[in-house]
């Protein structure tokens, strides 16, 4: 990569740092590129390097792995010239793609199926092992896309809707979901037999009974109440009935 | 004592910035942040423990767009806290309860932080317009070290929170053991209903199927 780019790409990193209401990741996104258009004609102080940053710090969003594509892309519209209206143009058509596409491959995809084979690896060979491999498994991914997509954003620039049709990513889109449900199925007997260790039968089917009660309750009683405060209205009863025992 | 509170608060920063606004190379995931706090008190097994439990909880939330999603990190880090050390099963599920309540802090402090950075673009919002770098710049600095306080913040009375459980535990022996049973078969159910909402009804469901009897027969063969 060249100096530019492996700059922009570090700032990438960071892009949701001032993730806000008005503009989500548009500032980030500026931060992002600032270092591809530093080279503009009339450098930092020219007129087009201004516009572009003037743009840049405009509405925005992308998964945050995904958004080198939008970055390299506009990065190299700024640096053909283009006229202010294709490239803001260009920037509101990746929106879309690049959350959609983000969202299915990493976050209902990579990351519960690295988490199913790290909480796996926990209960059967050690925690230790458990964490390396899912930290491992997710981050190859995680950096290789990364990179991937800043590289071909910055070398396709307006043609980066190849970059959204190449045949790895629709593979992958195809693939990682199954994975992902195979992978959290086989960690949930394994990890629930781990944790209920030491139980006596009966307090391994009482787990088992509250396990029941909570996916009826989360599928399809409140689906939209959350692992997070089903959780906590559990606790809460238990926290209460154990006080008064 | 005080070097690992020291590390404990460094971790929990670490880990906090690690869900939105560094990276998001999954530090902040419970197993790891609980596991990696379990190593520092010397206690890596508990840490685990509460981590996969805390961990079945976070594969329900899918964080997509501009949803605010529990910090569930920093609270496995005070989870790992208070289970660290304590006696058998007994202390995971009041350290789980602790670890829910600050990952429900933590959310409700990532809501001020947005709101913070949204402040910022609306004072800068004439430089931003006018191509100014210092403003782009001074926004995302400010953006980041806000996110770094509420880390610290949260997990500071994370660490509080574990220490007042662990010395003034408020339920008895019995009460213990039942709040660990509802707490590991809500994670497990949480899990579970989480994936199948996830998947739906065609060939992700079949998949689930699949894993889960594979690993039941994992379970009953070993």
């Amino acid at each position: 990569m060249t100096p530019g780019l492996t700059q922009t790409w570090i700032r990438t990193l960071v892009v949701q740092a001032s993730f806000n209401y008005d503009r989500l990741v548009g500032v980030g996104t500026a931060f992002a590129i600032e270092p591809l258009l530093r080279h503009l004609p009339g450098g930092a102080d020219g007129n087009r390097f201004k516009g572009a940053m003037q743009r840049a710090t405009q509405f925005f969003n992308a998964h945050p792995y995904m958004v080198g594509l939008a970055v390299g892309a506009v990065a190299k519209a700024e640096h053909e010239g283009l006229p202010d209206g294709a490239i803001r143009r260009l920037r509101h058509a990746l929106i879309g793609p690049l959350g959609s596409i983000g969202d299915r491959l990493i976050w209902a995809g990579v990351l519960p199926a690295s988490a199913g084979i790290g909480l796996v690896v926990t209960a059967v060979v050690s925690p230790v092992a458990g964490v390396l491999v899912f930290l491992g498994l997710f981050n190859g991914v995680h950096l290789a896309l990364r990179t991937w997509a800043l590289r071909e954003g910055w070398r396709l620039g307006t043609g980066v809707s190849q970059a959204l049709t190449a045949r790895g990513i629709q593979r992958g889109l195809s693939l990682v979901g199954p994975v992902a449900a195979l992978c959290v199925g086989l960690a949930l007997p394994v990890v629930g037999s781990w944790l209920a260790r030491g139980f006596t039968s009966w307090t391994q089917l009482s787990v088992a009974a509250v396990a029941l009660v909570a996916i009826v309750f989360s599928r399809w009683i409140v689906p939209t109440f959350g692992g997070l405060r089903f959780g906590l209205a559990a606790a809460a009863i238990a926290l209460v009935v154990g006080w008064a025992a | 004592m005080t070097t690992q509170i020291v590390l404990l608060l460094l971790w929990g920063t670490v880990v906090g910035l690690d869900l939105v606004s560094v990276g998001q190379s999954m530090f902040s995931r419970p197993l790891v942040a609980a596991t990696v706090a379990g190593v520092v008190l010397g206690d890596p097994m508990a840490g685990a423990t509460v981590g996969a439990i805390l961990e079945l909880f976070a594969l329900d939330v899918l964080p997509i767009g501009a949803v605010r999603y529990p910090d569930y990190g920093v609270g496995a880090v005070a989870a790992a806290a208070t289970a660290a050390h304590a006696p058998g099963a007994l202390g995971t599920g009041i350290a789980v309860c602790v670890g829910l309540a600050v990952a429900y802090i933590g959310e409700r402090g990532m809501r001020l932080v947005r709101l913070g950075n949204t402040a910022d673009v609306r004072r800068f919002r004439n430089a931003l317009d006018g191509g100014g770098v210092q403003a782009v710049v001074a926004i995302h600095t400010r953006g980041f070290f806000r996110d770094a306080l509420r880390s610290l913040v949260v997990t500071a009375l994370g660490l509080v929170l574990a220490f007042g459980v662990y010395r003034w535990s408020p339920v008895t022996l019995q009460g213990a053991v039942l709040v660990t049973v509802v707490v590991t078969g809500a994670a497990l159910g949480s899990a579970a209903g989480g994936v199948m909402h996830a998947v739906g009804h065609g060939a992700g469901l079949r998949w689930f199927g699949f894993g889960l009897a594979g690993g039941l027969l994992w379970v009953v063969l070993t």
